[in-house]
């Protein structure tokens, strides 16, 4: 009988674990492979060591992709305050709130082409929205996206609107289950607004803080398509973030091997960064 | 008590596996043979080829009726035709290459042909085409000779594709704005010097309160720009990047000042956030330059409007294309060549020339009314003629890998910018961009 069980257990979980092996465990086992070898990605690949390796720690380029990556990752503390202070303004019990939630969480599910379209707009140097209400309060704005200093400061804040929705949203039910009790409690010593924030809200929504910091990381390492649209990485390589290099080198210069080095390097320094997290985490979040 | 079971265990999962590994297999092997049989002739004798290329809707319905009516020349061919949308197009098709079950013929970009064409994807067709009835000494010399690979470079040796299109810049200008300014029409046969050009422009840019509302040109192209000056990029064998020539300087600082110093091109560096057609159409702009594409979309607007030579001496422009290629590993050689004689050829050139978007590839058929088309714009059409003799295809089609051209396109930044000067951005990119053409091109230099 409990053979038979074992026998449905085992078959239930068989497809999952099949298709690791096939689509992620093999390809990324043979990605391994080409990190080591010269491949155009068309050609069969010729093992050549670790020069990949070699030539990508001599690569200004990797290391000033790389910077901007770091760079870009601005728009996660940002993001994360932003959102935190919208949330707890929507957590509000005022007329039409279920409008502003819809409207918050709008962009999430638009079209990242689209959105980038109409950002491209919005930094227009000349016919731009941004620029425009800059000028009437008396500022002249630069030409963001073509401006060397200026291109990454607005794909962050660009970055941070696009990443608002789901976050609000993630917060908000956060805020939602911090027990009323507490509040009660803590006014009824003397808490003000500020302090039942700070000693409450902060330490009971900690765990949904992690969760969006680790994910938001990852996503801001690995983070292209949007830049690819409106910048293509210019202008002189200030907004070519670490995969959108790894994209050209693979696709572009027919360099399979060393953007699979690329590739490898970059999961390091992901693994690297969510462990930190996760050890740094035990200081500052809360589980009940 | 706990062994036997895990076994079982490990041995279901095994078999599974050995299934599912097996199944799939098999469903690799059937639609394989499924493929081949479609792929070659079946009883009726009929071949079934596949067709890739990208294109507005409205080019689309052209290949659509040009498609529908080989097949009626070809009863023998079944053709079919994958489209996909002009974003995507490089990216799939790179997948799909490597995949290595693409399409029988494809489009080529011609910036992407020398990287595929070096990996051996693509067919040569050379004597396909010289047992053919393609007048390859009545096409745009240019136009073809840009499919051409040796083994190291792009441009000379055997033929890898039929051009499909190709747009050479011109100078289009609003006349309204000339009439409304006093500015005399351009001439349709002499290109204007480059001070001819910039005092044009001033001539042409109105500003209120420091705000430019008018601009005498949109954006340049800084690769037309050195070339029509006598610039170059490369060293005739290619192996070496020589952008940092006087000439070159020169024509870049003059291109970058037109913005910096005489405000006649709209904003720093631009050239991406905005869009000049857009600017042109709207009569923001008096001059702008592009290519054949645009007329069917400015035949609509309200104001007349005219082209002109660039400026530069005994220069045509740059020139953009797309070529008809077939992948190397087709089944079907004689089918697959048969289209891309057709849609190369003339019944193809005449429908997309009859759109008003293109330029026939045939110098007998671009002097006939199939393309000058009188009583329609532009009234001056033969200056696409004089364009297309004498265009060259752009630096980005001149070696297999493009990163030189990605180094010097980003690095010239600072310079748009007006931060540093043409000299210095192209003197310190030179060692660059020289060790990225050797890295990426190991055959050229064998």
């Amino acid at each position: 009988m409990k053979q038979r069980e074992y026998l449905w257990a085992y078959s239930f979980i068989a497809a999952p674990i099949l298709g690791f092996l096939l689509f992620a465990f093999i390809p990324l086992s043979y990605s391994v492979y080409v990190s080591f070898t010269d491949y155009s990605g068309y050609q069969t690949p010729v093992f050549n060591g670790g020069d990949n390796y070699v030539k990508l720690v001599q690569d200004e380029l990797f290391w000033k992709t790389l910077r901007n990556t770091l760079y870009s990752a601005l728009s996660i503390p940002i993001g994360m305050i932003c959102s935190l202070g919208f949330a707890t303004a929507l957590n509000q019990k005022i007329r039409g709130i279920r409008f502003f939630r819809t409207m918050f969480f709008l962009p999430t599910i638009s079209s990242v082409i689209a959105l980038t379209l109409l950002w491209k707009w919005i930094f227009n140097d000349t016919y731009g929205l941004l620029n425009h209400l800059l000028e009437l309060i008396g500022i002249q704005g630069p030409a963001w996206l073509s401006s060397e200093r200026w291109a990454m400061p607005a794909m962050i804040i660009q970055g941070v609107w696009s990443g608002l929705g789901i976050n609000i949203v993630l917060y908000l039910a956060a805020l939602q289950g911090v027990p009323r009790s507490f509040y009660e409690a803590a006014e009824i010593d003397g808490a003000n607004g500020w302090q039942r924030f700070r000693h409450i809200t902060v330490p009971c929504i900690s765990p949904t803080t992690l969760y969006i910091l680790i994910t938001a990381i990852i996503g801001a390492l690995q983070d292209y398509p949007r830049f690819q649209i409106m910048t293509e990485g210019g202008p002189n390589y200030s907004t070519t973030t670490i995969v959108y290099y790894l994209f050209q080198n693979a696709f572009r210069y027919m360099n399979m091997g060393f953007a699979s080095s690329m590739a490898w390097i970059l999961g390091f320094i992901i693994l690297a960064v969510t462990l930190l997290n996760f050890y740094f985490s035990r200081r500052w979040v809360h589980y009940e | 008590m706990n062994a036997p079971k895990r076994n079982s265990g490990k041995v279901l999962l095994l078999s599974l596996s050995v299934a599912l590994l097996t199944g799939g297999l098999a469903g690799c092997g059937n639609s394989k043979k499924e493929a081949e049989a479609g792929n070659n002739p079946d009883a009726g004798g009929q071949v079934k080829i596949q067709f890739a290329g990208w294109g507005d809707p409205s080019e689309k319905e052209v290949f659509t009726k040009l498609i529908q009516s080989f097949e009626k020349a070809n009863p023998t061919i079944k053709v079919d035709y994958l489209h996909i949308p002009s974003g995507d197009y490089v990216g799939k098709m790179n997948t799909i290459l490597a995949g290595g079950n693409a399409p029988d013929v494809l489009y080529v970009p011609d910036g992407d042909f020398g990287r595929w064409v070096s990996q051996d994807l693509l067919l040569p067709i050379g004597d396909l085409v010289k047992n053919s009835s393609i007048d390859t000494a009545d096409m745009w010399a240019s136009g073809l000779d840009r499919y051409r690979y040796d083994g190291s470079a792009n441009g000379q040796g055997e033929l890898y594709a039929l051009p499909k299109d190709i747009g050479p810049h011109v100078l289009y200008y609003n006349k309204d704005i000339f009439s409304k300014m006093n500015v005399p029409f351009l001439s349709a046969e002499k290109p204007m010097s480059m001070e001819q050009l910039l005092d044009t422009a001033k001539k042409l840019t109105v500003s209120k309160n420091g705000k430019t509302t008018q601009y005498g040109m949109g954006p340049v192209w800084w690769e037309d720009f050195v070339l029509a000056h006598g610039g170059k990029f490369l060293s005739d064998n290619k192996q070496e990047f020589t952008g940092n020539s006087q000439e070159t300087i020169d024509a870049l600082q003059f291109a970058a000042d037109l913005t910096n110093k005489h405000g006649v091109v709209p904003s720093s560096a631009a050239l991406k956030d905005l869009n000049d057609s857009e600017m042109f159409k709207t009569g923001k702009l008096a001059m702008m330059v592009s290519g054949r594409w645009m007329v069917p979309e400015f035949r609509k607007l309200g104001f007349d409007w005219d082209v002109a030579p660039l400026s530069g001496k005994d220069w045509g422009g740059i020139s953009g294309s797309v070529g008809l290629a077939i992948y190397s590993k087709t089944k079907h050689v004689e089918a697959a060549y048969k289209l891309v004689e057709y849609l190369g050829g003339p019944e193809g050139q005449r429908e997309q020339s009859l759109m008003g978007f293109s330029i026939p590839s045939f110098k007998s058929m671009a002097s006939t009314d199939v393309f000058l088309q009188p009583g329609q714009k532009p009234e001056h059409a033969e200056v696409f003629i004089q364009a297309v003799e004498k265009q060259v295809s752009g630096p980005w089609t001149a070696l297999p890998n493009a990163k030189w051209y990605d180094l010097l396109a980003q690095g010239l930044a600072p310079m748009w910018e007006g931060k540093k000067s043409a000299a210095d951005v192209l003197n310190e990119l030179k060692p660059k961009i020289d060790a990225a053409i050797k890295e990426g091109n190991s055959g050229l230099f064998k």
